[in-house]
């Protein structure tokens, strides 16, 4: 690790620490579990090129299952974290063996035509996932390891094992991103026609892409099952897609710590907010139109902006990857 | 189900149908021609819907529709203008990101000026009431609301295949710089195109709100299904927007009168074997 890596991970468990203390502990778990879908997301996005709008549907898909099997056969922790994540990346490899065959805008509206599909229903089904009220009554079971029976009972314990895993999973993206599979997705991203002449499968690598992603937004929904004692009707909908899309973009894309970034800022900016004013999505719609318009690196963009201005020994990092703004900024389309 | 049932869902699934067309003409020039997935559309769409019934409150039924198609183009023309302009050096999915936010900016809107709860809308006295046309009867104002918006949408189609102005349009989708080399502001054709496709999205709201009400979060609603629209008739296609519109519509509505809980999900199924048998979409050329 270079020592800006070392610096930025830092600083990651100094944030994991502190945010309890600088919000309620349910905010900060929900922290976490966006980031984790943002991760996901950032996956296809940022290091694939393939912007999907339809991340809901396996966040939901996956949230749904947990919450049913928690309450019909209180299935355990573990199991159902696994079964979520299992169900995340089936649904991604169905349905996006389907959206991967159109690129740019066709991809986009498909994501979001199938996400609505989802929704739909989730939305009509009523008798299995409570339709508009929500799916109720999801208990949170302890976590077993061995003999040894962990209460997640309190807010803060849960909080506790949601950044526990959270960290599994930021290492698990960071090993996948860092691999030469992630070269492959990055090369895809950057230049289709040119990873297909090198000789890469580009559909099957988007297609693996997306399940990994897939998977990655189920084990968010589980967690996010588990929060609230409740599966919402919104977690299937295009409000969830919309929100990842959004956390992605303001955190900055295609760098592993923006959707962190976005996350805290998105969950701790609604928060805030949406307690002084209902219509708070109103400011959220402003601050996206802002950033498309002024700040397309994001958040990570605005640092090193700041740093570019503060300091003049501006040098890059030894070994640091070049600038990553979504597929550079040339006019060619995904 | 009797013959009655069947045909008041076949016609149901015209009138929607034609309404899916007319939302998919629009999205399909401006995403022919600018390549950018309009996703403010829906939001558009409602817009207009409430336009009218403040429009027709001040200066009626035929005053409202005229404020609505012209405030919600005027709309359109500024967000391209201003908004979507910035960005065409920039990759598309900025622009649709872009389209987004307006649509939540929009939809907000639409709550803090007209409220959140559904509001109703009456056709004007000389349009209430049915008509018997032997196999069931029929809402007088539906039937209008289907003539009209197939004459939109064929006249959309006859003003891009037949005129001069038309023939831009296509030449712009065909080839931007060559349009552009060949002395033709490309740049206004754009403005244009995304106030002329937004204004009919604008008018699809306005001449709906009788049929299904108002509602903040109505254009979200049936944006993914304008969508669909456009990925089944094929891009840029105007024919293939209007027989996928039909397509979709129909089936919808047919069934919502068989299996109501499987109506919508159906349209998206019908999308997914259209994409895997004709990716191109039904009538697209690539």
């Amino acid at each position: 690790m270079t020592r800006g890596a070392l610096l930025r991970f830092g600083l990651l468990l100094a944030a994991i620490v502190a945010l309890p203390l600088a919000v309620r502990p349910v905010v900060a778990s929900e922290i976490w579990i966006f980031a984790i879908a943002g991760m996901a997301l950032n996956l296809i996005f940022g290091y694939t090129g393939m912007l999907s709008f339809g991340q809901a549907t396996f966040f939901g898909l996956a949230a749904y299952t947990a919450g049913l099997m928690m309450i019909h056969w209180h299935a355990p922790l573990l199991v159902v974290l696994a079964a979520g994540t299992v169900v995340g990346a089936l649904a991604a490899a169905a349905i996006g063996y389907v959206c991967i065959q159109r690129v740019g805008t066709y991809f986009i509206m498909l994501t979001f035509g199938f996400n609505q599909m989802f929704f739909f229903i989730a939305y009509k089904w009523t008798a299995v996932t409570g339709g508009d009220d929500g799916l109720p009554g999801i208990p949170r079971p302890p976590l077993a390891l061995g003999p040894l029976a962990i209460r997640l009972d309190s807010s803060l314990r849960y909080y506790v094992f949601v950044a526990a895993v959270f960290l599994l999973a930021f290492y698990a993206m960071k090993r996948i991103v860092d691999s030469p599979l992630g070269v492959i997705f990055q090369s895809i991203r950057e230049n289709p026609g040119r990873a297909a002449a090198v000789g890469y499968d580009v559909k099957r690598y988007k297609w693996i892409a997306f399940t990994i992603a897939g998977g990655f937004t189920g084990f968010a929904g589980v967690l996010y099952s588990m929060m609230f004692g409740i599966v919402p009707l919104e977690s299937i909908s295009w409000i969830i897609s919309g929100d990842i899309v959004f956390m992605v973009l303001i955190g900055g894309i295609g760098n592993l710590y923006g959707p962190l970034l976005g996350a805290a800022a998105f969950k701790w900016l609604s928060e805030a907010i949406s307690v002084v004013w209902e219509r708070w999505p109103l400011i959220l719609g402003v601050a996206l139109v802002l950033v498309v318009l002024f700040l397309r690196g994001g958040l990570v963009e605005a640092f090193r902006r700041l740093r570019d201005a503060l300091g003049p020994r501006a040098r890059p990092e030894p070994g640091a990857k070049l600038p990553v703004g979504i597929a550079a900024e040339t006019e060619a389309g995904s | 189900m009797n013959t009655s049932l069947l045909a008041g869902a076949v016609l149901n699934g015209m009138v929607t149908g034609m309404l899916y067309a007319l939302m998919g003409v629009g999205l399909s020039l401006i995403l022919g021609l600018l390549n950018i997935p309009n996703f403010a559309h829906g939001v558009l769409y409602a817009l207009g819907a409430y336009v009218m019934i403040s429009g027709a409150k001040a200066f009626g039924f035929l005053g409202g529709l005229l404020a609505a198609i012209v405030a919600v183009a005027m709309l359109g023309a500024a967000i391209e203008y201003f908004g979507v302009r910035r960005l065409y050096r920039v990759h598309p999915d900025y622009i649709l990101l872009l389209s987004f936010g307006l649509s939540l900016i929009l939809t907000e809107s639409i709550i803090l000026v007209w409220g959140p709860v559904g509001i109703t809308f009456q056709p004007p006295a000389l349009l209430t009431g049915a008509v018997d046309l032997g196999v069931t009867a029929y809402p007088k104002y539906r039937l209008v609301v289907m003539v009209v918006t197939t004459v939109l949408v064929l006249g959309c189609y006859l003003f891009v295949t037949r005129t001069r102005y038309g023939a831009i349009i296509r030449a712009g989708i065909e080839d931007k710089e060559m349009a552009a080399a060949l002395g033709i502001n490309i740049r206004r054709v754009f403005t244009l195109t995304f106030a002329a496709g937004t204004g009919l999205a604008g008018l699809g709201g306005a001449l709906m709100s009788p049929v299904r009400g108002l509602l903040p979060t109505m254009g979200i609603d049936i944006l993914p299904f304008a969508f669909v629209v456009v990925v089944l008739g094929g891009l840029g296609s105007l024919p293939g927007a209007i027989l996928a519109g039909l397509l979709v519509g129909v089936v919808q509505s047919l069934m919502t009168a068989i299996w109501a809980p499987g109506a919508d999900a159906s349209v998206f199924a019908l999308m997914t074997l259209g994409i895997i048998a004709r990716p191109q979409g039904l009538l697209g050329q690539r």
